[in-house]
């Protein structure tokens, strides 16, 4: 595979570079997809130029404001999980993103690569699904922002156009006193894609009542999404083993009902009933 | 394809190349300055023995592009060595302790464990199995490789 190599100082003339070269052009960062597919001679024989954004520091950063916070596209698995503003407002995309593949890809891989390769087993995604998480999206002359869950159109297809780049994801900081989790479950304990996993979020108020629940289980549909159906089981009311047995099982059964019955769905049906009924225990600290 | 200069430092040595720009880092460092010590096990980024050190951080070799090593500094296995015909504690500890066995993980182990030992100067085991879960090895079931970082890190604090 051959290609030039292109490595621009800023963000503008990324875009620019993009435009000019729309369709023969692709972007490297951390490069932990990007790699595997040059090595196996998969990427598409259009392209003629690569873009390296890895030493960009335009998108390495990770900013708070009053209301939100804010994560260059750049930054990297290792300075999410280990980012104190990101551990305290959201100790959730700190445990997915500290879940990839191993300390050598963490230290690499970025956070708008794992979400703009649209895998549906990515573990930042769910994580960022239950923070409600919005993607930036610049071209050389707009600059749009979308929600995460709008952005993905089938496994490994997301709605990124060519002249497009991911610069920025944010997500308005969750109440301080909300619950999170996030369990994944793979075939060994490292460097291994999730067969399945999960994130929820959850705010309680003073009579145990449930205000807030978002629950986005990955590697079970297409695209990731937030179970809207699921949530609004335990919604307004106090949790329960048996309310919460009930929302486990309508996981499972709205796989099967957007997934449709696969090779692996007598193997997924009980064990993200399972994995569902588990971490909303643990989360709303059911007895 | 045009060609690209590439300079970086590696162990210690500044270098100045011409390579094309589909070479890995990997590549460079094994073919361009026969750096034979840099492993290629898997080449997709699972496996670890091409690990090296770029920037204070433990990398894949094979998931970089020689272009994206622009201006860094390396570390191989080769520079760990500080003194000619000298092994670094670690590399004894490895001996020692039986955790060379075909002995082709050992660089890429070396490099992941020599980085836990520079921020971590007395890991306990689950420190580092977590900093060697990027690094397979498929003879000694980790267990001497494990002992051999513990006995490398208690010499290095005894001597320090």
């Amino acid at each position: 595979m051959d290609f030039d190599f292109l490595q621009p100082t800023d963000l503008d003339e990324v875009c620019k570079l993009l435009n000019e070269y729309k369709g023969k052009v692709k972007i490297i960062s951390g490069g932990t997809d990007f790699m595997i597919d040059l090595h196996k001679d998969e990427l598409s024989p259009e392209i003629e130029y690569i873009i390296d954004v890895s030493n960009l520091r335009d998108l390495n950063y990770i900013k708070e404001d009053d209301n939100k916070i804010i994560i260059g596209a750049g930054t990297t698995h290792n300075e999410i999980a280990n980012n104190p503003i990101v551990n305290k407002w959201a100790p959730v995309l700190a445990k997915a993103t500290n879940s990839i593949g191993s300390p050598q890809i963490r230290n690499r891989g970025t956070l708008a690569g794992n979400i703009v390769t649209a895998s549906p087993a990515a573990d930042s995604v769910p994580a960022l699904l239950v923070l409600n998480g919005k993607v930036k999206i610049k071209t050389s002359s707009t600059t749009k922002e979308i929600p995460l869950e709008d952005f993905f159109i089938k496994p490994y297809q997301s709605k990124i156009n060519q002249d497009e780049l991911i610069v920025e994801i944010s997500f308005k900081k969750p109440p301080m006193e909300c619950k999170s989790g996030f369990k994944k479950l793979t075939r060994r304990k490292a460097v291994d894609k999730a067969r399945l996993n999960i994130a929820v979020l959850a705010l309680q108020n003073n009579i145990d009542e449930i205000e807030i629940l978002r629950i986005a289980p990955g590697s079970i549909t297409p695209t990731p999404e937030r179970f809207e159906k699921t949530e609004n089981i335990l919604l307004n009311k106090r949790p329960t083993k048996e309310l919460i047995k009930k929302a486990a099982e309508q996981v499972s059964s709205t796989m099967i009902e957007k997934s449709g019955y696969r090779w692996s769905t007598e193997y997924k049906k009980p064990v993200i009933k399972t994995m569902t009924r588990r971490i909303l225990t643990r989360v709303l600290e059911v007895e | 394809m045009e060609t690209l200069s590439l300079e970086f430092k590696v162990n210690g040595q500044e270098h100045k190349l011409s390579v094309t720009p589909n070479k890995r880092l990997l590549d460079v460092l094994r073919e361009d300055l026969n750096l034979i010590g840099v492993k290629e096990g898997c080449s997709v980024g699972e496996c670890g023995a091409c690990t090296v050190i770029m920037d204070g951080k433990i990398i894949n070799s094979c998931m970089v592009l020689a272009g994206q090593a622009q201006n860094s500094e390396i570390l191989t296995v080769e520079g760990l060595e500080k003194e000619e015909g000298k092994l670094h504690p670690l590399q004894q500890a490895f001996l020692d302790a039986g955790a060379v066995q075909c002995g082709f993980c050992t660089p890429g182990m070396l490099m992941s464990s020599y980085n836990l030992l520079q921020s971590n100067p007395d890991p306990d085991e689950e420190e580092i199995k977590d900093a060697i879960a990027g690094n397979f090895c498929r003879c000694t079931g980790y267990k001497q490789i494990i002992d051999a970082i513990k006995l490398a890190a208690e010499r290095m604090n005894r001597q320090s």
